[in-house]
Formats: C-alpha cells, structure tokens, sequence
C-alpha cells in the first residue's frame, strides 16, 4: 500500500470517527428542516377555544382584571395587550391567549420547544452563530476531507477505476443535473 | 502520535461546542446602540418623516412570524396599532418566546410602495384572515408598507406591573 493511501486510511477513520456525533446532528436535523413547510420542525403548537363570560369592549384597564378572573390562569402574566376594540391578548411564558371581548371565545395557542430536535436544528442552521460557526466550518473541511479521501482507500474493480469511479459520476451527475435544471426552468 | 492526534482534535471539538452551546442571552443580532427610541405611535403617524432613518423603536412583542422567525411585531403605545421588524432570513431568529417581552430593535425605517395588484393581494390576504368579505373593486389606491429593517435587537426588563399571578 503506498504512503498516499495509507494516510489517506488514517484519516478518514480517524475523521470518521470523529465526526459521528456531528453527522448524525446534520443528518436528523436535515430531515427535519427539509420538511418546514409540512411541520414547525423547533415548536409543537396547540391550540384550545374555550369561552367566558363577555366582558365588553370597555377600558383595558377596567376589563382586564375581569378576563384574568375568569381565566384562573396557574402562571404568571407576562404581558397583556389590546389588539383591538374588540380583542384582548394574554402573555404567558409558552401560550397567548387572544380573548373575543364581545363573544367571550379564548383561543390559547401554546407554545413547546421540540425535546432534542431544537437543539439540533439550532446547530445545524447555526442560530447561535459565534463559535459554533467555527465548529461548522471545521465539520465542512472535515466532510470535503472525508470524501476526498475515500476516494482512495479501495484499490481494483471496486475502486475509482472501477464501480466506485462509476458510483462517483453518478453522485456528482446528481446535484449537476439538478443546477441545470433549476437554472433552464427560472 | 495518531493516538495524540485524536485526542487533541476531539478536545479541540469539545471546547468549540460547549462554547458554542452558550446561549447568547437577550440580544438578537447586532443588538441595540441608540439610546433614544421614537415612539411607535409618534412614527405610525408621520412615517414619512423617518424614511431612510436609523432609529430605534420599544415595545411588547405581540406577533412573531411562525415560519422562520425572521419578523416581530411590537405593540405602539396606542391601543391597536403595531410596527413590524423585519430581518433578514436565518440573520436573526426571532423565537415564539419572545411573545409578551418588551422589545427594542432598531435599524432602518423603510417604506415600500405596492402597485394596485399587489394591493389588492394584499387587502384580500388580510380580509381572509380576519374572516372579512373582500371586494377588489373596493381597493382603488396603492399602498405604501412601512416596516423597520431590523439589525439587532433586545429584551428590556419587564416593569413592576400588578398582573394578576393566578
């Protein structure tokens, strides 16, 4: 084996190794936000309507006590706002409330960080930006390195002169094919 | 030597996630730097004046766009009225959290003129979700949206306010 392909091995075990985590954070939360507009990939949203009594469309100030009796809400208040005459918003950490002033109708949407999924979509779109665009960076050079290098570890019929080279064409004809698609169909 | 290498590489990775799982606290991009803020309904009422200008703006956080978080809505200080801030995709992430939090953004106020259809697109849109008949012919005058191109932004501390606790 020559020296080229023997570092060539070390390095895409040893990067390989290395970047399992990694992988599988881009991996699952690529499937996740490949799929936005079927689903909020961060947030799971509930919605509940209930009713009270009508208070009317007075002063904040005098109704809202009213609405909040009513309410019999466990947590604190964050905020409250008068969206209109005839609307009333509540302020909870994780839930709105938006109040119909005149029918008495409440609509609470809450609010729930998705276990795990959050954080993996919070890394792999990089919100948090600061060092852990280094930590993507360095993930980017490590996947081309990955990839370069497993060009060379098999040798024959099975390596880049033969079905590997063939799997290869086909795996850049793919992204390829696809840019030149979407640049003749805009 | 591989051995070492390894090590050092995965301590190296280590240190750059536990550093990068650091939350960032309230502040959202470039944060805020003006010390004054105008005040949303003096803005809403002569937005013109403003046009161009960067300037900072306060208020509770009543909307947030649910798709990628990339505007809020801040409450005026006039019942009913509010001022979107708009940024720019993936830049800032405004969270659903944030709904009920004082506010301050700032950046540049900026007015976009619609042509009619746009317009009537638009009135449509809005008169759907509020469950409203719409009428085109109605729309005769195009439209002009006025919103803060927002580059940063921060939570305020909430003030001393006697809401019921339950």
């Amino acid at each position: 084996m020559s020296k080229f392909r023997r570092v060539c091995r070390w390095l895409h075990r040893e990067l390989g190794f290395f970047t399992v985590g990694l992988t599988l954070v881009y991996a699952i939360s690529g499937l996740a936000v490949n799929h936005a507009h079927h689903w909020d990939a961060n947030y799971q949203r509930n919605f509940e309507v209930k009713h009270i009594e009508p208070v009317g469309t007075g002063f904040t100030v005098d109704i809202l006590p009213l609405v909040l009796d009513q309410l019999v809400l466990e947590d604190p208040v964050k905020n409250s706002w008068r969206a209109s005459e005839e609307h009333l918003q509540i302020f909870q950490e994780g839930s709105t409330h938006t109040v119909n002033l005149v029918t008495g109708e409440v609509t609470t949407e809450s609010v729930k960080r998705r276990a795990m999924l959050f954080d993996l979509n919070f890394m792999h779109l990089n919100t948090g930006k600061g060092f852990w665009t280094w930590v993507a960076d360095s993930y980017a050079i490590i996947l081309a390195l990955l990839a370069i290098t497993g060009i060379f570890l098999t040798r024959g019929s099975k390596g880049l002169g033969g079905r590997g080279g063939v799997l290869m064409v086909l795996g850049i004809a793919l992204p390829l094919i696809y840019a030149i698609w979407i640049n003749l169909s805009r | 030597m591989h051995k070492t290498l390894s090590i050092v590489l995965a301590f190296a990775f280590l240190t750059f996630a536990a550093l990068g799982a650091m939350a960032e606290g309230q502040v959202f991009g470039a944060g805020v730097s003006l010390e004054k803020a105008v005040k949303v309904s003096d803005l809403l009422e002569s937005p013109d004046k403003y046009v161009g200008e960067t300037i900072r703006v306060e208020g509770i956080a009543v909307g947030v766009c649910s798709h990628r978080g990339c505007w809020v809505e801040l409450a005026s200080d006039k019942e009913g009225e509010t001022v979107r801030v708009k940024v720019k995709d993936g830049e800032i992430v405004f969270p659903p959290e944030l709904l009920g939090s004082i506010l301050a953004a700032e950046g540049v106020w900026t007015a976009n003129k619609l042509d009619l259809d746009t317009t009537k697109q638009l009135c449509e849109h809005k008169a759907k979700q509020a469950g409203e008949k719409f009428d085109p012919a109605e729309v005769t005058s195009c439209m002009t949206l006025y919103q803060l191109t927002g580059t940063g932004a921060k939570v305020l501390p909430m003030p001393q306010k006697s809401l019921k606790k339950g």
